[in-house]
């Protein structure tokens, strides 16, 4: 095995390790009083069924969540910071977010959720509008079949101002008495999801993920500019379109299950890339371990901190985003990025 | 020529799709035709925005002819993909994007993709052939260096690097002295020479430094609104009516006695 | 003989005391035996239970069930639209009482996929909130109380609408918020109590529950009184101040403007009945109804 792929190991190794803590530690954690010894029952098939019930049902199912939302936002903002070759670049600039919210909205005016549609549920209009938000974005900056850089965020940002202003027109029209949910889903909520649907949810993740890793390597050549990154043999508007399509993806299929989660897509690349360095062939699966825990733990502390009442784990995470920008500001003015 | 010409361009033009708005020179390359030999340096040279860079990016499949053909090594150049076409031509380009954030190493080391484009990691050849080309370019002990901090003399050797690393037939030199002082535009002249010799490496060199194309290249391109003008010797080329009507300005140009060695003038105007 | 015999065993086999309640959405709701937990995620709910006296069976409230202050003193389980699943479950629940105004489907749809019942429950009108003390005194074992409660209930209404029959109706504005201006509509239960107070609510044909008005549209309404919801106890000093600009109002020139704590009205408990009293008090003090016994917040002037 050649030198980097030992590093890439043994990093992935110490990640996993500790995102797997992170997620057994979160089993002892929760509004029901169970003991330790009560966790571990219950783990392992004894144990009262109060006890089965919170910590297989409620608990792991939730946990499994929270690290596959983490792990996909973290990817994704990956993706789409490689693409648009600017570190600022948060899967919900792109307008694929607002799409889904915008979706979401629409379904619950609709009154989803009382009617047949209940079984495909918000799930399906939040992918819709992700998908109808990033085929619109890839319209726009689209031209001659080429997929221009610059005009790909700017497109990105002017769906979502689009899509922010539209669910802005709804949430004003709504009945009164459904304001507060249609608030509280904008959030940006983690619930303990059935097991199918948790599976559904890994396998688009996991697709997702093998679109940008699999062109990780090429991710990187993308830095020396598109022109560059052809001359030396990538096919650059595959490239940016499979990786487009591979972030969008893990986007919608976040915000379809828990609503627009911000900032984790911007920070922990961010975290990762101090780390481990600007290789995407490092970055892509550390951002997906380290998303995984960071979400995790934002979740804990929102259904924890206010315990029985609940948070929704966007706030934690907005919490965590004005604090990011502080060190960012200090840390570019104090180094200066300018070359001599 | 002995062997068969590395590049052919055979009545090529070529023009951008204009966006909308007419871009305000509307630009074209017309019928170019000529070739570039198997070991020779070619230069180009001629105006600024006269098609120089855009004669690279159709050598590389960047953008593709209007009409006409191009070959390389004997194949039609859209019959080969991206990555045959950089196995066997790589682009020293004038400058990396700002914020460039990797090392010199791993900038280097981006010259192998297309020999594997297949691999996620390169290989330990891989590796050793980038020590190598970052020893030509004399840059193996900036090697973990971010790029950033750089100069852009030292840049410019990282990039070069990072070309001989592709291990390429034909080195294509996009205003490779630029950035340079004195000191590293003598080392990059005797550089490409001794490629040349030793690796049997063709070389096509765009400048605007008439002076640096005189002194390496063994023939010499003039384009001139997207045609060429002249093509051959230098001493044939660069001649004094022709490159005053060319760029517009008075020049003069001097043929030492002995070395016979070629210095372009420009005549600054009086007050 | 042997059918009869195979007859026998099945009848025999039922569960005894099977509990079966259909909720408003319709749906059926099948327990073994009648609820002796019952978790309640809605204050309204909170309240009638604890009114027929069942507050024994009522394991688990939210953090808005604050009446009667007994309430405040029982298990909360988080807030109306995400309560903490884990809470409700570790108080093992037999039944949860919902409703689809307030609460999330979400929190239907997570608690039926772990096999607690919901029973979900709303009320538009003064017959809903006398049909819902039905059917919580039979899930609370309390049907026993549901006669005198409703009896009661039922005689203060009338007299209410005996005292205000002989006067005129004026036009009333109920201001549930003030910005942007709430009213109650056609499905409101609060329109149904302006009437029986001896009022006609100027928003009674608007469709929905609690639409929203634009405020020339409550200019050009006219209204005689206008009544100022409060919230959460405090005092509306601001609120007053907007209105009192509006100089040709009628209600503003007469000096008709009240404020009333608005969980009288908007929660469907059997406060709601003190807060059609409180309504009549305000729209025809000439009236004179008898203010009730326990003091659960009055008008101010």
């Amino acid at each position: 095995m050649t030198e980097p792929a030992r590093r890439l190991g043994a990093v992935l190794a110490l990640l996993a390790a500790v995102t797997i803590l992170a997620g057994a530690g979160a089993l002892f954690v929760g509004s029901a009083p169970i003991s330790a010894r009560g966790v571990v029952g219950a783990l392992v098939g004894r144990g009262g069924d109060v006890e089965r019930l919170v910590v297989l049902d409620l608990r792991l199912p939730r946990i499994a969540a929270a690290l596959l939302a983490g792990g996909a936002l973290a990817v994704a903002g990956v993706g789409f910071q490689a693409l648009t070759r600017n570190p600022l670049a948060d899967p919900a600039i792109l307008g694929v977010a607002g799409g889904a919210a915008f979706g979401v909205v629409v379904a619950q005016l609709g009154g989803v959720g009382t009617t047949v549609l209940a079984a495909l549920g918000l799930t399906v209009f939040a992918f819709a509008g992700a998908l109808v938000a990033a085929g619109i974005v890839y319209l726009i900056a689209a031209s001659d079949g080429r997929l221009p850089l610059e005009t790909l965020l700017l497109a990105g940002v002017i769906v979502g101002l689009f899509f922010s202003a539209a669910i802005t027109v709804l949430i004003s029209v709504v009945e009164f008495d459904r304001l507060a949910g249609v608030i509280h889903w904008m959030l940006g909520n983690l619930r303990a999801i059935s097991p199918g649907a948790l599976g559904l949810f890994g396998a688009l993740q996991a697709f997702g993920v093998w679109l940008i890793l699999g062109r990780a390597r090429q991710l990187n050549l993308l830095a020396l500019g598109e022109e560059a990154a052809q001359q030396l043999g990538v096919e650059a508007e595959r490239l940016k379109l499979r990786v487009f399509v591979g972030a969008s993806l893990l986007t919608a299929t976040v915000v379809a299950f828990a609503g627009p989660i911000g900032f984790v897509g911007l920070i922990v690349p961010h975290a990762v890339r101090l780390v481990l360095g600007p290789d995407n062939r490092l970055l892509v699966p550390g951002a997906l371990l380290a998303g995984a825990t960071f979400l995790l733990v934002a979740d804990t502390l929102a259904r924890d901190v206010i315990a029985p009442a609940e948070l929704s784990v966007g706030v934690i995470t907005a919490f965590c985003g004005a604090p990011f920008f502080v060190y960012l500001l200090r840390s570019r003015s104090g180094s200066g990025s300018l070359s001599p | 020529m002995t062997a068969a010409p590395i590049v052919e361009f055979s009545d090529v033009s070529f023009a951008y799709p204009e966006p909308g708005r007419a871009r305000r020179r509307p630009f074209r390359l017309t019928a170019l035709t000529f070739g570039i030999a198997s070991g020779e340096i070619l230069g180009v040279i001629g105006p600024n925005s006269v098609g120089k860079t855009t004669v690279i990016r159709l050598l590389t499949r960047v953008v593709t002819p209007r009409s006409g053909e191009i070959r390389l090594e004997g194949s039609p150049l859209a019959a080969l993909s991206r990555a045959d076409v950089a196995r066997r031509v790589a682009v020293v380009p004038q400058a990396l994007p700002a914020a460039f954030p990797f090392t010199v190493a791993e900038t280097v080391l981006m010259g192998r993709y297309p020999h594997a484009p297949g691999r996620f990691f390169e290989s330990e050849a891989d590796r050793a052939r980038s020590r190598e080309a970052m020893a030509q370019a004399g840059v193996l002990g900036l090697a973990a260096l971010p790029v950033a901090e750089l100069s852009g003399g030292e840049r410019q050797r990282v990039v070069l690097a990072r070309a001989l690393c592709q291990e390429p037939r034909l080195l294509v030199l996009d205003e490779p002295t630029a950035h340079l002082d004195l000191r590293h535009q003598a080392e990059t002249v005797a550089l490409l020479r001794r490629l040349r010799r030793g690796a049997g490496l063709t070389v096509l060199l765009v400048s605007h430094d008439l002076n640096l194309a005189a002194e390496v290249a063994d023939r010499v391109l003039l384009l001139n609104d997207g045609r060429i003008e002249r093509i051959g010797a230098p001493e044939s080329v660069l001649d004094e009516p022709t490159l005053s009507r060319v760029y517009g300005c008075p020049v003069v140009v001097d043929k030492h006695p002995s070395t016979r060695r070629l210095t372009v003038h420009i005549v600054w105007g009086s007050s | 003989m042997r059918l009869l015999i195979l007859i026998g065993l099945l009848l025999a086999a039922a569960p005894a005391q099977a509990f079966i309640a259909r909720d408003m959405r319709g749906h059926a709701v099948t327990l073994p035996a009648a609820p002796q937990r019952i978790v309640s995620l809605v204050p309204s709910v909170t309240e009638i239970i604890f009114a027929l006296g069942g507050e024994e069976r009522l394991v688990g409230v939210t953090d808005f069930c604050d009446w009667p202050p007994a309430a405040r003193r029982k298990p909360s389980v988080g807030g109306m639209v995400a309560p903490s699943l884990e809470a409700i479950v570790a108080l093992r629940p037999d039944i949860v009482v919902a409703t689809d105004e307030g609460n999330s489907e979400a929190t239907f749809d997570e608690l039926e996929r772990l096999g607690i019942p919901v029973y979900v429950v709303h009320a538009h009108a003064l017959d809903d909130v006398v049909a819902l003390i039905a059917r919580l005194g039979e899930l609370a074992g309390r049907g026993a109380a549901v006669p005198p409660l409703v009896e009661r209930l039922r005689a203060r209404v009338r007299r209410v609408v005996a005292a205000v029959r002989p006067y005129p109706r004026p036009r009333v504005l109920y201001v549930l918020w003030p910005e942007p201006v709430i009213v109650p509509g056609r499905d409101g239960l609060v329109t149904e109590l302006i009437e029986l107070a001896g009022g006609t609510s100027v928003s009674a044909t608007s469709p929905g529950a609690y639409p929203r008005l634009g405020l020339e549209a409550v200019v050009a309404s006219r209204p005689e009184v206008i009544i100022l919801a409060r919230h959460g106890g405090g005092d509306t000093p601001t609120l007053r101040a907007t209105w009192t600009r509006l100089a040709t109002v009628p209600a503003i020139q007469a000096g008709r403007v009240d404020a009333v704590a608005g969980e009288l009205l908007h929660r469907y408990g059997p406060r709601v009945v003190d807060g059609l009293e409180l309504l009549a008090r305000i729209i025809h003090p000439e009236a004179q109804v008898a203010a009730p016994s326990r003091a659960a917040g009055g008008a101010r002037r």
